[in-house]
């Protein structure tokens, strides 16, 4: 078993600090790795990016080959397409979709967001949005990694683990704001994947999954069936487009009618 | 059991640690910064008697270390690739006096420039002070090589340099700790003479430098990390050093039982192996991180003709930047893998470089400068330097214009008086100002030169992570007017948008005058605050203390 991730996002976002939690998760399993990452200059709100290597063989290099990552994890839109020459046809993508807009030629969002929703296996989610709900801006990064964990080969209890552990010294608060950050990024991902199996486009599901107040728990079943046979509608493209751009979220269970 | 994931720098303290190490010395640089930190961190949670401290600047962190060696203690001394050039003088000095407490030298190099003006290949400097080098491929072999490198620098009595690159530094993996050495007791050498290097002396401790060189030899040929593996029948064969070991092992796989192989992690090279390889391939690779120092010597410059021998200098492999596995797979012709193809990514993926924190008082410094010198010369050129401030000099501030090494911008201003531009103009930090900037100012203010020298004083060094600054506030300028510049010269501003008219008013003063002025741009930095407010309490303890030996 070997399985490259690609950590990315802009300098301040929590980009290394999520590294480490998944370092630490991968040792814990029993696993080997290797995690490289940038420090210095580019920390300072620049393209900030760490490889995560694990396999239950010793890991030689520090780097990762173009088409060899399995996922790109991301906590910003554009910097989610940065390093996809790395990831493999069938990779995944798992990224926040909020703009870290600090360059003056930052992309019209709406063309950033085609690009990026036409990437076939993709979990994009609103995970500023969610990380407010969970109770702080900060676990934004946290949210992603929640979303990425079901795609990933470690079991989610040692990545909540790894939380508890990180954030035991900033007081219980943080923790729970981090906890359920993961959870909602988590049932997010649920979703997209039950959207994706139940054949809805992949720019569909993530303008939808990005407009869903997610509770840190799974979305009931019969939930998951409602927006599965709604989002399958003919006018699934235009609902979806209506609440990416109405910008107000609805909850899980708040199926809109036909 | 999680707290043996290391970086490559960390796994090299903790190699001292284990090694004995009194004292640790070190100024910050992308990627050796974590080095020091280690050690530092680690005798704050421990209680660990290991000493030290973030010297002014790297030459000096040399001589502390060489000092304790003299004392006859174990000292590291961590800095990154252009640190070394700065530490150059006693570096290649203590190669011929000779240590006494084992001496280790690591030093960061950064191909690929992630965070550096050059990619200077520390090997050189090795070769060049006749000194031996170990260059660790991961971080087992960081943490020991360190363990090693002390024991070599005592039984040779030698400085011993260890070299990372950034991708080991700043790379982290599992690393298994062997048991702690005991630190030195403290004791000096009966006859000094090799450490006073008068004419006489020198030459007799030159010439045990050049004796230690066959030790070095047998060391090298005999060290079971040099390995060299041959198969039946002639077939190409690789030379591989140090880090290039892991990207060459991913690219070729199992192909790689195809090949003779020699793999290095010390240097002096291993000549008789080097022989051996050549002999028995019909051509050889070489495959090293960095400049091409292996293919250099054993291609004679490319002069060599049988067996070829392929690498940087040949156009087989990258001359600039970092190695990679696909740049591997190149060199051997192998095929690179698909990746994923997005439909129009180009037209939505800009670069993001980074830049000034929102709020940076260095912004506001850049920007009354700008507009002053708007009126009086817009073709005025600012002689800048390096830190976060750096940053300034792309747009849309656009606000210095050079940047060559530390502590360059003043020297570099009085070149420019002296060129017949008129007035002259530069930028530094405190941190920069003190690591070697003062000198310079001593030039001007000897000869009150006409340029104006903005001290950007954010009381820490920032783009290294907050490491303490060695002055801050009123001790600048009274540094600043104990090298002799006028006290009604030496103007305070604080850059924010607020004060904005009064700095600018101030600069408009002092660059109606013909002469020496300092502008102490004095704000401290946003982003930390809390480390800053945490070194002033310290650095007020200190004072008030009496140091007690340990």
């Amino acid at each position: 078993m070997n399985y490259d991730l690609v950590v990315c996002g802009v300098g301040g976002q929590g980009v290394l600090t999520l590294a480490g939690v998944i370092d630490h998760a991968i040792h814990e399993a029993g696993l080997q790795l290797k995690q490289s990452e940038v420090h210095g200059m580019a920390q300072r709100g620049g393209a900030v990016s760490a490889f995560v290597r694990m396999s239950d063989q010793a890991v030689a290099s520090d780097l990762i080959a173009e088409g060899e990552a399995h996922m790109i994890l991301s906590v910003e839109p554009m910097e989610a397409l940065r390093y996809l020459q790395l990831l493999r046809p069938d990779g995944w993508i798992v990224t926040d979709i909020t703009p870290m807009v600090n360059v003056a030629n930052y992309p019209p969002l709406e063309a950033l967001y085609q690009v990026l929703f036409s990437a076939p296996r993709l979990v994009a989610l609103d995970a500023a949005r969610l990380a407010q709900l969970a109770g702080s801006i900060k676990v934004q990064n946290t949210v992603v990694l929640g979303a990425a964990a079901m795609h990933l080969p470690l079991p989610p209890e040692l990545f909540e683990n790894q939380l508890r552990h990180l954030f035991a010294r900033k007081g219980e608060r943080i923790v729970n704001a981090n906890i359920n950050a993961f959870r909602m990024g988590d049932a997010a991902s649920r979703l997209a994947a039950a959207l994706v199996a139940a054949g809805v486009a992949s720019d569909v599901v993530a303008r939808a999954i990005s407009r869903i107040a997610f509770a840190p728990q799974p979305v009931p079943a019969p939930c998951v069936n409602a927006w599965c046979q709604r989002l399958l509608q003919p006018d699934a493209g235009a609902l979806a487009m209506r609440l990416f751009e109405g910008l107000e979220s609805v909850a899980p269970e708040a199926v809109p009618a036909a | 059991m999680s707290d043996l994931i290391f970086l490559g720098g960390e796994a090299v303290a903790h190699g001292a640690i284990d090694a004995g190490i009194s004292a640790a010395f070190a100024y910050p640089g992308t990627p050796s910064t974590e080095i020091y930190q280690a050690i530092e961190d680690h005798a704050k949670k421990h209680g660990h008697h290991v000493r030290g401290m973030w010297s002014t600047n790297e030459k000096v962190a040399l001589e502390e270390g060489v000092g304790v060696s003299y004392a006859g203690r174990r000292a590291l001394v961590s800095m990154k690739h252009v640190g070394l050039n700065v530490a150059a003088d006693p570096f290649m000095n203590v190669a011929v006096s000779g240590v006494h407490g084992g001496l280790v030298v690591v030093v960061a190099d950064d191909p690929g420039m992630h965070s550096s003006q050059n990619e200077q290949d520390s090997r050189y400097f090795a070769d060049f002070a006749m000194v031996p080098c170990l260059e660790p491929a991961d971080q087992q072999q960081c943490y020991d090589f360190t363990r090693e490198a002390f024991e070599l620098s005592e039984s040779l009595q030698v400085p011993v340099l260890l070299r990372l690159v950034t991708r080991l530094a700043h790379s982290r993996s599992r690393v298994k700790l062997a048991k702690a050495r005991a630190q030195n007791v403290a004791n000096f050498v009966a006859d000094p003479s090799r450490f006073i290097l008068l004419p006489a002396n020198a030459r007799r401790a030159y010439a045990s430098l050049v004796d230690k060189q066959t030790a070095l030899q047998a060391y090298s040929e005999s060290r079971p990390d040099n390995t060299l593996t041959l198969r039946e029948g002639k077939r190409p064969g690789i030379l591989v050093s140090g880090l290039a070991w892991n990207y060459l092992q991913e690219a070729l796989g199992d192909a790689l039982q195809e090949y003779n192989l020699l793999r290095i992690g010390f240097y002096p090279l291993p000549v008789k192996k080097i022989r051996q390889l050549l002999d028995a391939s019909s051509e050889v690779f070489i495959v090293e991180e960095g400049y091409p120092f292996i293919e250099r010597y054993v291609s004679a410059l490319g002069l060599m003709q049988e067996p070829p021998i392929r690498g940087k200098l040949t156009g087989d492999l990258p001359r600039m930047g970092e190695l990679s596995q696909d740049a591997i797979k190149r060199c051997f012709g192998l095929p690179m893998r698909a990746s994923l193809q997005i439909a129009g990514l180009a037209d939505v993926l800009v670069g993001r470089p980074p830049s000034l924190c929102d709020k940076c008082p260095h912004t506001d410094s850049y920007l009354a400068i700008n507009e002053v010198i708007a009126e009086f010369n817009p073709d005025a050129r600012v002689m800048g330097d390096i830190g976060c401030y750096t940053l300034g000099a792309v747009g849309p501030l656009k606000g210095m214009h050079s940047c060559l090494c530390m502590g360059a911008s003043i020297g570099m201003a009085i070149g420019v008086v002296h060129a017949g531009m008129g007035q002259a103009l530069c930028v530094i930090g405190d941190g920069t100002f003190t690591h070697s900037g003062m000198t310079a100012l001593l030039d001007a203010a000897r000869d009150n030169t006409n340029i104006k020298v903005f001290i950007l004083d954010n009381s820490i060094i920032a783009m290294t992570g907050g490491q303490p600054t060695m002055a801050t506030d009123e001790e600048v300028v009274d540094l600043v007017a104990g090298l002799g510049v006028p006290r009604t010269h030496i103007r305070i501003v604080v850059p924010s948008p607020h004060k904005k008219p009064h700095t600018t008013a101030t600069i408009r003063e002092e660059l109606a005058y013909t002469g020496l002025s300092v502008i102490i741009a004095r704000r401290a930095c946003v982003t930390y605050a809390k480390e800053i407010k945490g070194q002033k309490e310290t650095r007020e303890h200190k004072r008030m203390i009496q140091v007690m030996p340990v």
